[in-house]
């Protein structure tokens, strides 16, 4: 295990490289988040609260979903053009689990955006929008936690998307079409608690809800003693479900696998 | 007697090429109805390797070489057939049995481009958990047997093939690994560079007692290095046996390429064959064994009775060699 931290220590290292980069992401982030944190004012024209939920609690999961979407946005092509330059071949000679690796590697990197993406754009935001404050030390604990297996599940999803390059030539498109439904089904463009009940309820029976929306509640203290374990356990479930699809895609893959060039 | 340590029997794959028509009305065609074209890259091959031989695996593009060799490294899935190496059996215990070999290809660099050699290796070590002293021995060993001390700092994207090829081969060898594969490891680079690395390859097969299998192209690759050679051609083996027998009939055959100055060309070369070429009735070609007669004797005779305009001496190539076994000149064992 301790090299997989490994690789996770030196990707956020190599990453400190780059800060310039960071910079122009968080202007990015704070972006999208005015876009929507506008409309909503407009919408709620001043009301304190719609269906219960307070405009606070609205921008609050903005801030948490979009900010963490865009931090969390990475090169989704890295296994294609690793399959199609061939250079997969390299990766297969090393002793170590390549999803594995990848995974941590992919880790550090998010940890890196948490830090020099997603916090300072918290923090200016926090300076014009009305967010709420944390319910309590313990949920902002609670929270981290959550989006930690949040971004796993997130990180699950993708692998499997892109473990399709095994049998397609481009998995651009279903990147695309994947990234579209997640943002939209975990609440990232229309907060959960507005949805139908219908579609609230069919959510409940997907992964999504627990990549942003179980962090969200969790910092705003919606959830209490019972409900804290079922989500994180909803959490871990579909960590283990997605990790037996990914083994399936990758282990069917790599059998196909034709390693391109000499 | 040392063991064997690579087994490999009745090795077969087949690669499915997706046949594309061409024009807009074969573009719509492959949408509906894909066809598809099935390619035997190996088929039915094996051979035994014991512990520290050093083959060499030659055979013209598209033969199988390295197809052969990614499915030794467990990269590739073979499609039947069964392959030991050192007691894994490579595709299945991937991750276990790769810490036992190293892989160096000629064409794909696996030292990161933006590092220096050095720092890569450090990223090696890690990986790999190279104990600390065998570390330092084998980078110290392997930079001054390389001669890699000049460029060991600088980013790998301003090496030069030849320093690079290097780095590589180091990199492949740094965690001591009982087998090496080098697919096309000369391609591409200078005498002096091929030189060195040659060089490299047989003092560490000897002293270290590692099994190597080194694919190419190179003739001379092989001859420098090895003792045993396996040709194959169209996924097939054709040969598997000593060096010495296909260097008796092969190695020592040379062919003179001669273009005189003027008719008659009257030649009376003993041990020679003197064909013509079609298109030029000035030239000859003379082709002749040279453990049997010399060049110097040839080409004195030449000069002697004629004037000569041009000249040149040409080793057999591998093409010619396999050619030569298809029509049953070399006996297989």
């Amino acid at each position: 295990m301790n090299t997989y931290i490994q690789f996770a220590v030196i990707k956020f290292r190599n990453k400190m490289a780059y800060r310039f980069d960071y910079l122009l992401g968080i202007l990015n982030t704070l972006l999208s988040f005015v876009v929507y944190w506008s409309i909503y004012k407009a919408l709620y024209d001043g009301a304190s609260a719609v269906d219960g939920v307070t405009f606070s609690m609205v921008t609050t999961n903005f801030i948490i979903s979009l900010g963490l979407s865009s931090a969390f946005s990475k090169n989704e092509m890295f296994l294609q053009d690793k399959i199609k330059q061939g250079t997969i071949a390299n990766e297969l000679l090393k002793p170590v689990n390549f999803k594995l690796r990848m995974l941590f590697e992919d880790i550090g990197e998010g940890a890196f955006s948490v830090v020099f993406n997603f916090l300072p754009t918290v923090v200016i935001a926090a300076f014009f929008a009305e967010l709420s404050a944390p319910s309590s030390a313990v949920n902002i604990f609670l929270c981290l936690i959550s989006v930690v297996l949040g971004y796993i599940v997130l990180w699950q999803i993708s692998f499997i998307v892109q473990s399709w390059s095994f049998w397609l030539f481009s998995v651009w498109g279903l990147v695309t079409i994947k990234n579209v439904i997640i943002n939209i089904l975990a609440g990232a463009y229309i907060p959960m608690w507005f949805m139908p009940d219908w579609l609230k309820n069919a959510i409940r029976f997907t992964p999504f809800d627990s990549i942003y929306f179980t962090p969200v509640q969790l910092y705003l203290g919606e959830l209490q003693g019972w409900e804290i374990l079922i989500n994180f356990a909803r959490q871990i479930l579909w960590i283990v479900i997605l990790y037996g699809i990914g083994e399936l895609c990758w282990r069917k893959g790599i059998k196909r696998l034709v390693v391109q060039g000499g | 007697m040392s063991e064997t340590i690579i087994d490999v029997n009745n090795l077969c794959k087949t690669f499915k090429i997706h046949k594309r028509s061409s024009g807009f009305k074969g573009a719509v065609k492959n949408i509906f109805y894909p066809t598809y074209e099935y390619k035997k890259a190996v088929s039915n091959v094996s051979f035994h390797i014991k512990e520290g031989e050093m083959v060499g695996f030659i055979g013209p593009n598209g033969a199988g070489k390295s197809t052969t060799v990614k499915m030794l490294s467990g990269i590739l899935y073979p499609d039947s057939g069964d392959i030991t190496v050192a007691g894994y059996i490579p595709h299945k215990q991937r991750k276990e049995y790769v810490a036992n070999i190293g892989v160096v290809f000629g064409q794909k660099s696996q030292i990161s481009w933006d590092l220096s050699p050095l720092d890569s290796y450090e990223v090696i070590r890690h990986i790999y958990k190279i104990p600390e002293n065998k570390y330092k021995e084998n980078l110290e060993r392997f930079t001054q047997l390389l001669d890699m001390s000049q460029f060991i700092n600088q980013p790998v994207r301003q090496l030069s093939l030849g320093q690079r090829m290097r780095a590589d081969i180091a990199a492949a060898l740094l965690h001591s690994p009982k087998i090496v594969f080098f697919d096309e490891p000369t391609i591409g680079i200078d005498v002096v560079g091929k030189d060195k690395i040659r060089k490299f390859i047989k003092t560490l097969n000897q002293t270290d007692n590692i099994t190597m299998i080194f694919t190419t192209h190179d003739m001379q690759d092989i001859e420098k290095t090895c003792e045993r050679l396996i040709i194959i051609d169209d996924g097939q083996k054709l040969y598997d046996g000593s060096l010495e027998n296909v260097k008796k009939g092969y190695v020592s055959s040379r062919i003179i390429e001669a273009e005189f100055e003027s008719l008659p060309i009257q030649l009376d070369l003993q041990n020679a064959e003197v064909t013509d070429v079609d298109n030029n009735i000035l030239k000859k070609i003379i082709s002749f064994n040279a453990d049997e007669v010399s060049v110097n004797e040839i080409m004195t005779e030449l000069m002697n009775t004629h004037n000569i305009k041009d000249i040149s001496i040409k080793e057999p190539e591998i093409d010619a060699i396999i050619r030569d076994i298809y029509e049953g000149k070399i006996v297989m064992r």
